[in-house]
């Protein structure tokens, strides 16, 4: 039935209305970044009418910008070795490799969990399904005994281990459903075929599930990228992931809400851009299995 | 050229570099007929993020004392690639000397030093995990004065570091120099020294001297006075400013700070000598009344702050006084940060009604309206190289190096006696950014009106968790009446304890 013009115009500004809301939060904590103190906390709030500066960016990354309406000194707003660029590449290489990690692992074992029969099949998806209800803390602290133990403090490898284990449950459920819509009837008929189990796994449910395996993947990353308490227990001085950077802000005299945004502002990006590069794939794998057969 | 003169000579044309009374290059040309070395001309750096480093920015030019440095590189050779590891919450004396001072030490010892900055419950955690482990993590506490008690068996008492260990003894570090109230508040547990007090962010008043002349109000001198003229000014000039603010978040630790000083003003306590909670007593009633009453002068957004948005309401001209963290006075003085540089002054925290004694207390509770807060720097007794650590806790909180971090760092109160009269922390005694014109009402609140918690175990869950979370219920109307709230806490206070 055609919609009215009333109904139209009354539909498009409800979904703008909608996109302003949840978009709000982002662009205030973003205009926060461009703020100085005074900008900041000036009573009542600005929301629009403020000098932009980009010294918020400059002291966090420890790079000068060279505007004009900038400042060209930089400092080290944690006071020695938390210049951030060096910091974003620990979270991107913690992130991507523990994904990585929790999607190979995780791959094969919902393809298992999918299509074989085994005794304690629907036990051991109970238990891995009751891993994500563990609260983090419970584990952080053996983790940490255990980690010292084997000098995984402090390294690269101990925090994707972690982060990787950490996600490798919500992965395989995630997987063993994307790999429940696919047909079973297509791996018999390969079977049939001739086919060996690794080869239907890699050659035909391997690229059907692609979608879900980015989605997977996505959801891996973001987790990883955003996880507190890990990052914080098991690194030191040699590795910081942005959460555990971003809480150094928060000083004895007060937080810096101008560096912690612009900071914030800035881990916004590479997760968006690993959104945006899997984008075509995830809207099919969040869209799998909706129109069942 | 003597020692002191050098350094009364530096300060004066760092003030005046400050000020814009003197050029860069004919401030640089007297720095380098000081011997300062290449490292000092280099000039690009900016302000903290919060203030604690938007000091004279000059002040960077400020060396260590060459005396201590040898001394360092003679000690620290046979320690000479060493790492030693330290957690701490940022404070202006740990950023000083992550940022701009340790290069020194570490040049001079060849010893890394790694000094990881978090918020101060977290380092709780990680501390709680190392000692907990006995894995030595970390060669260096920073150990809150809360938490004295809790650490006081996992560090060296520096008393006996330093008559044990003659070689490693810094010529003239004088133990004795640390302000005796800071070493019974902060650094003692019992009869041992935990640690040596390292920094120290106490209440002070600070109002706005514009307001309180426009309407003929001189800095309250009593607790009663404080209301009255907040009551004034909230009336005359609210909504748009109001008398006092405060640091009232619900659960948080800054509310039970503010509890302990009208609690002591009010000539109560928390403890008896039986160690029994007794903030519920007649006393303690009488300062939750006030207190309320106090409360209707200030912002309304009041409970939802911890010390972060009350010193803010200042800084943003919303409220006309505190009585809080005098940390805070240099970033008010800086017109790159707030709008009322030059605007506020300093004075004593008003007199409490009447006082207990330390006797009428429990677990070593010292009453005063003038709560502190403040941490100490100990040696970890799971160090791998609690030598080395030792050398560089001595270093970082020896008279020269506590005079540099009061220049740079800007704002906190040097724990030393000679530190307040050093000429370099003199120069900075002027309106602007990393002002110490506030340390000598901070150095008298110290010696005459400090108030301290008291050193248990159990404390940082007091403090931190049971008291601000019935404290916040309070404030948001879950209780009958002070008396009602109090006895709760008290309740809850003596289960704890039982455990």
């Amino acid at each position: 039935m055609p919609q009215s013009k009333s109904m139209r115009i009354f539909r498009t500004l409800a979904g703008w209305l909608v996109v302003a809301f949840f978009f709000f939060p982002i662009f205030f904590w973003t205009s926060v970044a461009f703020r100085d103190a005074k900008d900041i906390f000036s009573w009542p709030p600005k929301f629009f009418e403020f000098e932009p500066t980009v010294r918020n960016f400059e002291q966090v990354f420890g790079i000068s910008l060279g505007f004009g309406f900038g400042t060209q000194e930089t400092v080290n707003p944690g006071g020695g070795n938390f210049y951030m660029a060096p910091r974003l590449w620990d979270s991107i290489v913690v992130a991507s490799m523990s994904t990585v990690l929790a999607i190979m692992v995780a791959t094969l074992a919902a393809y298992c969990l999918s299509r074989m029969q085994f005794r304690g099949r629907h036990e051991f998806v109970n238990w891995v399904l009751s891993t994500r209800m563990m609260p983090p803390v419970a584990v952080a602290i053996p983790m940490f005994f255990i980690f010292k133990q084997l000098n995984l403090l402090d390294t690269y490898l101990g925090l994707i281990l972690v982060h990787g284990l950490m996600n490798l449950p919500l992965a395989v459920l995630l997987l063993k459903s994307f790999f429940d819509d696919i047909p079973a009837e297509i791996d018999e008929s390969a079977l049939l075929d001739g086919a060996s189990r690794w080869t239907i796994f890699k050659r035909i449910v391997l690229p059907m599930a692609k979608g879900g395996i980015a989605a997977s993947a996505v959801l891996c990353f973001i987790f990883s990228w955003t996880e507190f308490l890990f990052a914080l227990t098991l690194t030191q001085t040699g590795i910081k992931t942005v959460p555990v950077v971003s809480s150094t802000f928060v000083t004895s005299i007060g937080t810096a809400w101008g560096n912690m945004a612009a900071l914030g502002a800035a881990a916004i990006v590479p997760a968006f851009i690993v959104v945006l590069l899997v984008q075509r794939h995830l809207v099919r794998g969040l869209t799998m299995g909706s129109l069942k057969q | 050229m003597k020692d002191s003169v050098r350094k009364q000579y530096l300060a004066s044309i760092t003030d005046k570099f400050v000020r814009g009374q003197l050029g860069r290059r004919e401030f640089l040309r007297a720095a380098g007929k000081l011997g300062l070395g290449a490292g000092a001309l280099g000039m690009g750096f900016g302000n903290r993020p919060f203030g604690a480093f938007s000091s004279a920015r000059a002040a960077e030019e400020l060396t260590p004392n060459p005396e201590i440095l040898k001394w360092l590189a003679d000690v620290g050779k046979p320690f000479a690639g060493t790492t030693l590891k330290l957690a701490t919450e940022s404070t202006p004396p740990s950023n000083a000397i992550n940022g701009q001072l340790k290069k020194y030490f570490e040049e001079a010892t060849g010893i890394k030093v790694e000094i990881e900055v978090l918020p101060l419950e977290q380092v709780l955690q990680k501390l709680t995990l190392d000692v907990a482990s006995n894995l030595g993590t970390y060669d260096l506490y920073y150990i809150d004065q809360s938490w004295a008690a809790s650490f006081s068996q996992d560090v060296f008492d520096p008393r006996e570091q330093y008559s044990a260990k003659a070689d490693l003894a810094m010529p003239n570090y004088n133990l004795d120099d640390f302000l005796p109230a800071l070493v019974d508040g902060i650094a003692k547990y019992e009869d041992r020294w935990v640690g040596v007090p390292y920094d120290i962010p106490i209440f002070i008043m600070i109002y706005r001297k514009d307001i309180y002349d426009k309407l003929s109000l001189k800095a309250p001198e009593t607790i009663e006075e404080l209301y009255t003229n907040s009551k004034i000014i909230t009336d005359e000039m609210g909504p748009k400013v109001y008398g006092t603010t405060g640091q009232m978040k619900s659960g948080h630790y800054s509310l039970e700070c503010d509890w302990t000083a009208w609690l002591w003003g009010h000539g109560g306590s928390i403890f008896g000598p039986d160690g029994k909670f007794t903030g519920n007593d007649e006393k303690g009633v009488a300062a939750l009344e006030y207190w309320t009453k106090l409360k209707a002068t200030m912002p309304p957004g009041v409970d939802g702050w911890t010390w972060d948005g009350q010193g803010q309401s200042v800084a943003q001209g919303v409220a006309a006084s505190m009585l809080s963290w005098g940390e805070f006075f240099p970033y008010f003085d800086d017109p790159t940060q707030t709008k009322v540089s030059g605007l506020c002054e300093v004075a004593v925290p008003p007199r409490a009604m009447s006082l207990r004694t330390v006797k009428e207390t429990g677990y070593g509770e010292i009453p005063g309206v003038g709560h502190q807060g403040g941490s100490s720097l100990a040696v970890s007794r799971y160090s791998k190289s609690p030598d080395a650590a030792w050398i560089f806790m001595q270093w970082a909180t020896c008279a020269d190096t506590q005079a540099l971090i009061t220049t740079l760092g800007g704002g906190t109160g040097p724990t030393r006696a000679s530190v307040y009269d050093d000429p370099r922390v003199l120069a900075q005694a002027r309106v602007g950014a990393g002002t110490t014109r506030h340390l000598p009402v901070v150095r008298e609140t110290i010696a005459k009106h400090m108030g301290s918690e008291p050193d248990l175990p159990e404390w940082a869950q007091l403090s931190s968790d049971t008291i601000p979370v019935s404290l916040g219920k309070y404030f948001a109307g879950s209780y009958g009446s002070p008396k009602e709230a109090l006895d709760d806490i008290a309740k809850q206070v003596g289960e704890v304890l039982k455990g």
